[in-house]
This record gives structure tokens, C-alpha cells and sequence, in this order.
């Protein structure tokens, strides 16, 4: 028995060795290990919220398109065919025909349908079903498919990121799997469990807690990608996950940090390197009263003090100390990945002079504690942090040296993550060292730090600040079809909140990636840096025991074809 | 005896059912909810969390929400985890072997490597070798479990690296190995964290046994053996050690809640995954059900291992065998 499976493994090696060699000059085979550190929320399209869901995800499933490394979000331009080998706009731009290719299968053979697409649409917009995909999704009206190789998207409205949020958003999820299910119960489903896609990678097994593992799908319509194996290995610590891949363990490593680098660097056989991210850091300011969201908040409700407390924080200074090379100085609620921001937005200078001229015309007197205080009101607040973030911790400490220096007292609190939100939610904290890590497209400012997400009870801007000059500039720029027109739009918006300064723009972290030397990596993506995994690849020569095992697919198929029938191997 | 035995897990349902109203209510009552982390998206807005709160159940009033839960736990039912989106029986079905063999392993290794150091020291009190022993046992004794975990990491993993990093077995290769080569692989991986958590116990073990031992060496019992000519090895195996076992026996009993829930930080630098870190990671996420769940099961433990002290008394003690 035991003969007959090192037989079936080693048709596998060897059939894994003949299919890696002719499929391409640079060869297909390898495997690559990515340390990580948890588990996927879930590996369903719709409702996935964990990076390493998405990632997954995006390695099974397919888009209509893909949006390329321009991150364009305008038309339709840069976008590259996916699933639809070809689209059409109607003349209104009120529909797009999308024409699916028709060599493009599901996993498990059968063809995808343009009713895929419609199925996908009408249960993301599912109420039923909780996807935070429906409300960016909002645009589309429905999908129609009149033969089975078109799907037409129907917008309520023409408008210029029309094409983005029809297929940036929504991988394609197979009808005839998921239709018998409620969409409530597709998280419990044995579907979600064992996903079926038509990407360039098959899903093999998710051990809870341990590792998920995909296969490159040889057969895909777009030819098979060239690893051979994607192995994502859990890590709830950061050091543990980190010493994985320093260790060899691992080939790949997303989020290095500043102390990490020079051991990185002792490692001949390891490369690193740094792309920009789509996430931006701020010490949020709540501009109404924690007691009584009706008032305006007593020390921060003060457009003029605000700007004086932002002028007493040394940003780039900070930023430096904190992450050393790997943030620069936030823009503003921007990032400088969107082609829309301008990297020169005027901002308010570190001048403590000033800081102190405009808190004393404010009638802030510096006590014999060094603390102002005005009307018996001490110039003193609590700055809110996560608990889990190291780099956040040492920003407010920073920051609270720095505003001492001016009179201002910062109490820090450190919060379980949850208890953080609920604060947010509640609108019941002074100031907070916040993130937002956004997609491709700017828009989502307007829900961020527009009037209507302060308003809205379920609204995301929890600091109320409200400002119709921002909201109309960037309602403006939102609607501009033309990108320079876009970006001078854009500059004012940001110019106006920069101004009002409801936040104090921190950082922009760029994210250093660390991977084995003998990867070929091809372009990182500022929203996806494994979006071009299909095409990274390992030269035969500097392959590792691990890269030579085939998939476990792979290898069942060898055991099944090396046993004599009737007989079952395993 | 079976009447004894009735009793006392009819007791353990009693302190498991209240244990776990107050965890479901102390849980909920705590500040956010699975859905409020749910996350520094900003597209992801207050409404879809809200519909997923409906989804859940977790809209309605707390004690409607413990009626549904009490009814389910009724048949069976522990309910279904947010944040491994799978039922909690499963996820802990998952992490309770290995939390049982990484436990398992680390008393028999504790309570036999600090049994064994107590016997070495009594045998030489005074000596050298005991003052030193004394010294490693005081060291590791006062040491944290994560610091000691890091170090054991760092330095066997990556200074030498003669131990793979975390996990249970190494996930790229273990399905290519051979039937012997798995269980080598399994082993590895197994001997850094307990190693860590034996190290620990140990300690207090060899201390707590010490004492005992000292504490029964004057008895008359001891210094008649003397008399009869038994070497000092003979007495302290044959008639030292099962008196001195008794404070031993409370100690197992109390270990196993601690190694429980007290090998969360090895679990976690080690990548194991076991129970302890899947209920300590889901009061961060406000996973509801799993957290009640495993306080449940981990309840159930702690009153299995109380009984199991107490059996072990009867056993080692005659005079309780009889009352």
C-alpha cells in the first residue's frame, strides 16, 4: 500500500515536472507560502471582509474586468477583460452589455453564464443576505441577460465610476451552487465552505487556524497561472508569523515592520519591497459634545483652536520616528495612490509660535501647571487608541509630548478594538488616532467626512464634521468625467477640510512586503498587491523540495490513475 | 461510591448552567458587538451592520436573546461562531484535542519533571545541586509565560533552528510525508509549547513538592524505616513520597483550569490551535457564542478535574476512601 502511494506521488512529481516545463519559457511550478496572521472572516464574494478573505477570493473567483494598475476609475479605460472578453456601452451609457467569454468554465466544468452575473448582482443587493458590497453597489439597477453569453448592467443614472462599481466589486459567483441556498444561510452553507469560482486557482482545503491551501486551475480559460501551489499559514501573533518567513517557513511576508528590516537584511536569500497603500491614519477630533451630540464639542467645536492644535504636532517629524522610511506624512482624508490627489495639497504648518499666539487670542491662559485653561475649563482631552496597535500607541504618545508643549493636556486611552468602535459609533469620545483603508475609488470620503455620514444615524463620520462647501466640491468632483477636472475638483475639497482641520492628518503608511528571492514578483498593487500572483513565478533552478510537491488535486489524480482498478489508494 | 459520584456531578451541572448565564450576560453587556469592529471600511456602513445584527438575533432584548440561547444549548445547540463562521461545536471540537494533548502533556511532563527535581533536592538538601535546583526552579517559577514562550521561539526556531515555528504540523508538506515522518513532524511541533508550559509548572511542582517532603521526613513512620536499615532512596520512594503527595493532588486539580486557559499566550506565540486562544481571541471580537461555549466546556473541565483531585485523595489517602 504504501509502495503503491509513493508510486502515485512520485507520477505526480513527474507529471507535475512535464506540464511545468512546456507551458510557458519561464515555467509553471512552485509553490508559495504567504504568512499571515489569521484565518479568512469567510471566502464568499458578497460578504467577505478580511484582507486575506479578499485575497483568496480574488485568486478563485473572477471579475468582468480588472482594473488595472492605473487604479483608473473613469469609463472603462485601463480596465482589462476578465470574464467579459468584451463590453459595450449603450448610447445613453445607461447599460453596458457585458459578453462573457465563452471558453470560461467553473471549477467543476460547467460553463459560466451570463445568468452567473445576474444572480451575482441581484443577491449581493439582497437585503437578506447583510453584503457590505450592496450599498457601494447602489448605482446598479439590475442585470439582464438576454442570451447566454450577454449580461447588460442597468444604472439608475449615468455617472463617471458607472463601469468600476459594476465589476470592481462583484467577483462572479456560480448560480447553480449557491441558488438552493438563502442567501441567510449562506455563511453556514458547506458552498462557503468549499468554493467553486473560475479563477486561476482552485480551492484544495481550509484548515481552520492553520493554513488554506489553492491549486492552479491547469485548465483555466486564461491560461493556467504559473505557481503550482498558494499556501496562506496562520499566525495570530505578529512575531510568530514574522519568524516564519525570516526562518524560511515561509516565502512571503505582507506587513514588515521598521524593526523587522535590518534582520531582513541579514538574509542573502530575502528581498523586500515597499509599495504605497490605499490606508491613511488621523487624530480624529469630535467637533460635538460627547455629553450632548446636540452641542458643539467644548474645546474641539472651535475651527481656530483646532488649527492651532494641528499646527503643534510636527507630523513629519512624528511620522519619521514612528515608521522611520515606511509612512509618509498624510495628505489629508487622501491618498497619494488615487491619481486624483495632488501630493503638493497645501497644508497647515508645524509652527508652535503660531500654535500659542492663537490659543492665547482664544483666551486659553497657560496655567502655573503649564496647562491652559479658559473660563476654569482646563485645555485637557482624552485621545482614544486601539490597544492592538503598536505604531498608534507611540503616535499618541508623540503627540501628547508635542501638544504639551503648547498647554493642552492629553489623557491616552488605550481601547479593546470593539469597545474603540462603539465609542466611535456612540459619537462619546474627545479625539481618536483613527484609519481608514479605502479602495480604488475616492468617493468614499463623502460618507467619511461628508454631512450626510455625520447626520445619518448609520453614518461613518463620526467626528460630525460638516462643512457644505467640502460637500458640494467633492459632490463636484465625484461627478467630473474628465480626470484633470476630477483632480483640480478634488484639490479643492481636500483643500477646504484640510483648512478646517477636523482631523490631524497623520500618516500614510507605505507597506514593505518581504519574499524569498528566488519569487519573480510582477507590479504590487496599492489595493491588492497579490493581484498579479498568476503571473509570479520560480525559475526551475532555484526550486526548493516544497516547490517540486504537486497539489494535493493533482496527487489523488496520480494515486487514483497509479492504483489498479477497483482498488482504492486512500 | 456511584451515590458520591452522582452528587458531585449534579453539583458540576449546577456550577456549569450558572458559569454560563453569568458569562452570556457579562459578554453582552460589554461594550461593542461582533459587528461594530466590522471594520475601518469605509463603505461598510452602519446599515448593513445593523442588518447583520438582525441576522443574528443580536437586535432583540437580552433576555429574549438568553431564552433562544438556553432553548438551543437545550438541544444540544452552542450556537454558531461570527468569527469563524462555523458552529461552535465544531470550532471547539477542532481546538479541544489539541488543547487536551498540548495540557496532557505538559502535566504528565510537569508533575513528573518537578516530582522528580523535589526527590533529587530532598535526597541532597543542603547541598549544592539543591540550592541550584532551587534557584532554577525560583527562576522559572517567576517567569511570564509569554516572555519564556518568545525566548523558547527565538531561540530554537530561529537562533537554532532545530524546531519549526507554530502550528500543530506543518501544513505545505505534512500530506507528503510518510506514517512515521507525520508522527516526527506532529512531535515537533508538539515540543516547544510544552516545553514551555512544563517548564513553568514544573517549577512550582518541584517547590510545593519540596516542602511536602521535608514536611513528612521527621515523621515517625520515616525514622522508623531508617531502623530498619532502608537506604534514604528506598525511604523516600517507598514511604516519603506517597505522604507527601497529597498537596500534589490539589495541585492537579487547580492546574487544570490554569493550564487551560494559562497556555493562551503559549497557544498564541506558537501558532496552537487550541482552545484557550480561541476563546480569548473571541471576547476581542465579541464572538458571543464561542466565547459562552468554551467557558462551558472549560467549566465542565474544571469540575472534571476538582473530582478528579478528589478521587485521586480518596485513592493516595485511605482514611477519606472510608469516610
Amino acid at each position: 500500500m504504501a509502495a503503491m502511494r509513493h508510486a502515485g506521488l512520485l507520477c505526480a512529481l513527474l507529471l507535475c515536472a512535464c506540464t511545468g516545463t512546456e507551458s510557458s519559457g519561464k515555467g509553471s511550478g512552485g509553490t508559495l507560502v504567504i504568512s499571515t496572521g489569521g484565518d479568512p472572516d469567510n471566502v464568499i464574494p458578497a460578504l467577505v471582509q478580511s484582507i486575506q478573505g479578499a485575497q483568496v477570493i480574488d485568486m478563485v473567483y473572477d471579475r468582468l474586468a480588472d482594473i488595472g494598475d492605473s487604479l483608473n476609475t473613469l469609463g472603462d479605460k485601463g480596465f482589462t477583460p476578465r470574464l467579459a472578453d468584451r463590453w459595450t456601452w449603450a448610447k445613453d451609457s445607461l447599460s453596458i452589455a457585458f459578453h462573457i467569454n465563452p471558453n470560461a468554465k467553473w471549477h467543476d466544468g460547467v460553463p459560466v453564464r451570463s445568468t452567473d452575473v445576474r444572480f451575482t448582482v441581484a443577491s449581493t443587493k439582497d437585503s437578506t443576505l447583510g453584503s457590505p458590497t450592496a450599498p457601494v453597489i447602489a448605482s446598479v439597477d439590475s442585470v439582464s441577460t438576454p442570451d447566454s453569453a450577454t449580461a447588460v448592467f442597468w444604472f439608475h443614472a449615468r455617472n463617471p465610476q458607472q463601469f468600476y462599481d459594476a465589476v470592481y466589486q462583484l467577483p462572479i459567483m456560480p448560480e447553480h451552487i449557491w441558488k438552493s441556498i438563502p442567501p441567510s444561510s449562506w455563511r453556514a452553507s458547506d458552498a462557503a465552505r468549499h468554493p467553486i469560482g473560475s479563477g486561476p486557482y482552485r480551492f484544495v482545503r481550509w484548515i481552520p487556524r492553520t493554513a488554506l491551501e489553492l491549486a492552479a486551475d491547469t485548465a483555466n480559460y486564461r491560461g493556467r497561472p504559473r505557481l503550482n501551489r498558494l499556501i496562506w499559514v496562520f499566525s495570530p501573533e505578529f512575531n510568530t508569523a514574522v519568524t516564519k518567513f525570516l526562518g524560511g517557513e515561509a516565502d512571503f511576508f505582507e506587513q514588515l515592520r521598521p524593526e523587522n528590516l535590518p534582520e531582513v537584511a541579514k538574509h542573502p536569500e530575502l528581498r523586500t519591497e515597499q509599495y504605497h497603500s490605499l490606508a491613511y491614519q488621523f487624530a480624529l477630533m469630535n467637533l460635538r459634545d460627547p455629553a450632548n451630540n446636540a452641542r458643539p464639542h467644548p474645546i474641539f467645536g472651535n475651527r481656530e483652536l483646532r488649527r492651532a492644535l494641528t499646527m503643534a504636532v510636527d507630523r513629519p517629524a512624528l511620522v519619521r520616528s514612528v515608521f522611520d522610511t515606511l509612512a509618509l506624512p498624510a495628505l489629508g482624508p487622501t491618498v497619494r495612490s488615487y491619481p486624483t490627489t495632488d501630493p503638493n495639497l497645501p497644508q497647515i504648518p508645524f509652527d508652535t509660535t503660531r500654535s500659542r499666539q492663537i490659543l492665547d487670542s482664544l483666551g486659553w491662559r497657560v496655567g502655573s501647571d503649564g496647562i491652559r485653561s479658559r473660563n476654569g475649563r482646563p485645555l485637557r482631552f482624552t485621545l482614544s487608541i486601539p490597544g492592538t496597535s503598536k505604531a498608534r500607541l507611540q503616535i499618541g504618545v508623540l503627540m501628547q509630548e508635542q501638544l504639551r508643549r503648547v498647554g493642552a493636556k492629553v489623557d491616552i486611552e488605550q481601547l479593546d478594538f470593539p469597545v474603540l468602535m462603539e465609542k466611535d459609533r456612540k459619537r462619546a469620545f474627545d479625539m481618536v488616532l483613527g484609519q481608514w483603508n479605502t479602495q480604488p475609488s475616492p468617493g468614499a470620503v463623502r460618507g467619511s467626512w461628508g454631512t450626510a455620514g455625520s447626520r445619518a444615524t448609520s453614518g461613518n463620520n463620526y467626528g460630525s464634521y460638516e462643512n457644505p462647501v467640502f460637500d458640494a466640491r467633492i459632490d463636484s468632483a465625484l461627478a467630473a468625467y474628465d480626470l484633470a477636472t476630477r483632480k483640480t475638483l478634488f484639490t479643492r475639497a481636500y483643500e477646504t477640510i484640510i483648512q478646517d482641520a477636523p482631523a490631524i492628518w497623520l500618516a500614510e503608511p507605505l507597506t514593505t512586503v518581504g519574499y524569498h528571492s528566488r519569487l519573480q514578483l510582477g507590479t504590487l498593487r496599492p489595493d491588492a498587491w497579490w493581484a498579479h500572483i498568476p503571473e509570479w513565478w520560480i525559475p526551475a533552478d532555484k526550486r526548493i523540495p516544497r516547490d517540486n510537491a504537486p497539489a494535493l488535486s493533482q496527487r489523488a489524480a496520480a494515486d487514483s490513475s497509479a492504483a489498479p482498478a477497483g482498488q482504492k489508494t486512500r | 461510591m456511584l451515590r458520591y459520584l452522582a452528587r458531585r456531578l449534579a453539583q458540576a451541572a449546577v456550577i456549569v448552567a450558572i458559569v454560563a448565564a453569568i458569562t452570556f450576560t457579562l459578554i453582552h453587556l460589554a461594550p461593542g458587538d461582533p459587528f461594530s469592529a466590522v471594520l475601518d471600511n469605509p463603505n461598510v456602513t452602519e446599515k448593513v451592520r445593523q442588518t447583520l445584527r438582525a441576522q443574528y438575533g443580536l437586535d432583540r432584548p437580552l433576555p429574549e436573546q438568553f431564552v433562544k440561547y438556553v432553548g438551543s444549548l437545550a438541544r444540544g445547540n452552542l450556537g454558531w461562531s461570527f468569527s469563524h463562521e462555523r458552529s461552535v461545536s465544531e470550532v471547539l471540537a477542532t481546538a479541544l484535542p489539541n488543547t487536551l494533548l498540548l495540557m496532557g502533556v505538559a502535566l504528565f511532563g510537569s508533575f513528573a519533571l518537578g516530582i522528580l527535581v523535589a526527590l533529587v533536592q530532598v535526597a541532597r538538601r543542603g547541598s549544592i545541586t539543591d540550592k541550584a535546583l532551587s534557584g532554577v526552579s525560583l527562576f522559572f517559577f517567576s517567569m511570564p509565560d509569554f516572555w519564556l514562550a518568545l525566548l523558547a521561539l527565538l531561540a530554537f526556531t530561529y537562533w537554532l533552528p532545530i524546531f519549526p515555528v507554530g502550528g500543530a504540523f506543518d501544513p505545505v508538506m505534512h500530506e507528503y510525508m510518510g506514517w512515521g515522518a507525520r508522527v516526527v513532524d506532529r512531535l515537533k511541533h508538539l515540543a516547544l509549547p510544552a516545553l514551555t508550559l512544563t517548564l513553568l509548572a514544573a517549577a512550582s511542582v518541584a517547590r510545593y513538592q519540596r516542602a511536602a517532603l521535608l514536611d513528612v521526613l521527621p515523621a515517625d513512620y520515616i525514622r522508623t524505616a531508617r531502623l530498619k536499615g532502608l537506604t534514604e532512596r528506598q525511604i523516600l520512594r517507598r514511604h516519603a513520597l506517597r505522604n507527601a503527595l497529597l498537596p500534589i493532588i490539589t495541585l492537579i486539580g487547580l492546574s487544570f483550569p490554569a493550564l487551560l486557559t494559562g497556555a493562551f499566550f503559549v497557544e498564541k506565540i506558537f501558532a496552537w490551535p487550541g482552545m484557550g486562544l480561541a476563546v480569548v481571541e473571541a471576547i476581542g471580537t465579541r464572538d458571543y457564542p464561542l466565547v459562552v461555549g468554551g467557558v462551558i466546556i472549560a467549566s465542565i473541565m474544571v469540575t472534571l478535574g476538582s473530582l478528579l483531585a478528589d478521587l485521586l485523595y480518596a485513592w493516595a489517602d485511605p482514611r477519606l476512601r472510608e469516610q
